[in-house]
């Protein structure tokens, strides 16, 4: 699993996305990925880019008021108590590949 | 057409009101999924994870070492809490000044393979911590059966799991490092500042911010745990078999009905294999199963019975094996509200019966499992568990339902049996009620709490009413 998260993680910068920093990534492992790198729980799985194209569909602020509020089996702020809205975007973008557009698809 | 479409649809049915002819046993959606919106460019709000706590601190520093974090508590403004995942459904975190996020504060500091011991930080995420001991050759002696908590918020707010041989989180505590509001750090254990020692174990972040502890594991091993459906009655009356001859064991009732579910996990065995998988939408199952007959005139619980074995039965009897801290926690990704007292551990199946009993009886429209374990005494002096083997009994409600009517309606049967509540779930008790369960320790808690933080600057509403301050 650590493996496939390093692979991912060295291909950001290749769709658009800012390069998180050391910082974001500790968030990003002590937050994120304990849904997003686990098939059980339902979540969209880092790196699933068939998975997160309906969520990325939604756009920008949609998709952040889901993380920050939460929805169904996404916690508020997915956890992340230490993050602002620039970290939840960024973690955003890192687990669906993509950076998060403002206009809805 | 799949069984939870079915569900849902014949569920909707009787929601429509037409044949909604069981008064008061209806579930309907009341809560906002959120109490507090988002506004983009503006600060983020904090939310808990049931999303029934939120605050908008005007300060939230997110310190990376114990250093930065002793600096940060000194010079912090106004009231000041601390928090981990944010997992607590009690208002223990919410503060509008000062809000410390120890995400950052995450990892095993040190340890030592000849006494199994090693040094944690406090914001390390149980889900990651199974992971960072197995490394080392560790393990937790017992885990909650969910792995969201932080470690620091999990042990100051009295975590437990389930086994008669097995105490609190707390109680494999050797020592701990307490930052201090006047930022100095503390080492507290049996032999070194131990008043301030059992007293920090369980103390809802009262005393100041735990920076790491020392736990006392033990070598990795391996579990099995077998969940199957049984009639709750035939549980409760086997119960001192089913405590002393598992080393974890725990039965979830099922409200309205006369079956639940026992979890009986014990050391592994060779030639153990996985049944099935745990479904993290049971309780969905559970619920649509209820909102799909709860309308239909008549309704006993035997065919109540028959449905959930039915439903539930290939996705509630299951076998998991593996490590230690990949079986005994699940994955919980329905959102709930939780209420969960103490009593006695025998009373348990008294108390249990009575909330069953009356559940029925008033018609609650309650279908989330209730949760029974038990847990070893100790003598941490806030801990449910202080000088008492100990029953815990959890009363959940779907996240947009209105939790308020039906913990109402059974607290107070919790109170008749001297329960005591979970400090990080939800009750209604205030200091003059908690001093009365806490008999042996309560005064010398105000104590401490008073020596370390006079002015009250770590006391936040919620914690004025709990310690009368």
């Amino acid at each position: 699993m650590r493996l496939l998260i390093f692979v991912l993680l060295s291909a950001l910068g290749t769709s658009g996305q800012a390069a998180p920093t050391a910082r974001q990534l500790k968030l990003l492992t002590v937050n994120c990925l304990q849904c997003h790198a686990n098939i059980h729980t339902g979540a969209p799985v880092i790196g699933d880019s068939k998975a997160w194209q309906p969520i990325l569909a939604k756009g920008k602020q949609q998709i952040m008021t889901h993380v920050v509020e939460g929805l169904r089996g996404m916690p508020p702020l997915g956890y992340c108590s230490a993050c602002s809205e620039g970290d939840l975007i960024t973690l955003s973008e890192i687990l669906a590949g993509e950076a998060l557009q403002e206009t809805p698809r | 057409m799949k069984r939870r479409q079915f569900l849902r649809g014949t569920g909707a049915l009787g929601a429509t009101g037409a044949f909604a002819l069981l008064g008061g046993c209806e579930q309907s959606s009341t809560e906002p999924q959120s109490p507090i919106a988002y506004e983009p460019g503006k600060p983020v709000p904090w939310i808990n994870w049931a999303g029934n706590q939120s605050c908008q601190p005007q300060h939230r520093p997110a310190p990376a070492s114990i250093d930065e974090l002793v600096s940060v508590l000194k010079n912090a403004k106004g009231t000041v809490r601390a928090v981990g995942a944010g997992h607590s459904f009690s208002a223990v975190v919410p503060t509008d000044d000062t809000l410390i996020a120890t995400d950052l504060l995450s990892g095993v500091i040190d340890h030592d393979p000849a006494t199994n011991t090693a040094q944690v930080l406090s914001g390390t995420r149980l889900h990651d911590l199974g992971y960072l001991l197995a490394d080392i050759g560790q393990a937790l002696p017992n885990m909650p059966d969910m792995a969201y908590l932080a470690l620091g918020g999990a042990i100051v707010n009295c975590a437990h799991a389930t086994g008669v041989n097995f105490g609190s989180m707390g109680s494999y505590v050797n020592s701990l490092r307490l930052a201090t509001v006047d930022g100095e750090l503390l080492e507290c254990s049996a032999s070194s500042n131990p008043d301030i020692f059992k007293a920090a174990l369980t103390s809802a972040g009262a005393l100041g911010i735990v920076t790491d502890f020392t736990l006392q594991n033990q070598a990795d091993f391996d579990l099995t745990e077998v969940n199957k459906i049984e009639p709750l009655e035939d549980m409760l009356e086997d119960i001192e078999n089913r405590k002393a001859n598992n080393q974890y064991f725990e039965l979830f009732a099922l409200p309205h009905a006369s079956v639940g579910i026992s979890v009986s996990t014990n050391p592994a065995q060779p030639g153990d294999k996985a049944q099935g998988q745990d479904d993290p939408q049971a309780v969905n199952t559970l619920r649509d199963v209820f909102n799909a007959i709860a309308w239909i005139p008549g309704v006993g619980s035997r065919l109540y019975d028959t449905l959930l074995t039915a439903v539930m039965g290939n996705e509630a009897e299951t076998i998991r094996t593996g490590k230690a801290h990949e079986v005994l926690p699940h994955v919980r990704v329905v959102r709930f509200r939780e209420m969960e007292y103490t009593v006695p551990a025998e009373l348990g199946p008294a108390c249990l019966r009575e909330i069953m009993a009356t559940i029925r009886n008033k018609n609650l429209p309650l279908s989330f499992p209730i949760e029974y374990r038990y847990v070893k005494a100790d003598d941490i002096w806030l801990s449910m568990f202080q000088g008492q083997d100990g029953a815990t009994i959890s009363i959940h409600q779907y996240g947009d339902l209105d939790y308020r009517p039906i913990f109402a309606e059974l607290e107070p049967i919790f109170w008749r049996y001297g329960g005591r509540p979970h400090w990080g779930k939800l009750h209604t008790l205030k200091a003059s009620d908690l001093a009365a369960l806490y008999p042996n320790h309560w005064r010398d808690f105000l104590a401490v709490r008073e020596s370390l933080d006079p002015d009250k600057r770590l006391m936040n509403a919620h914690l004025k009413e709990l310690f009368g301050a």
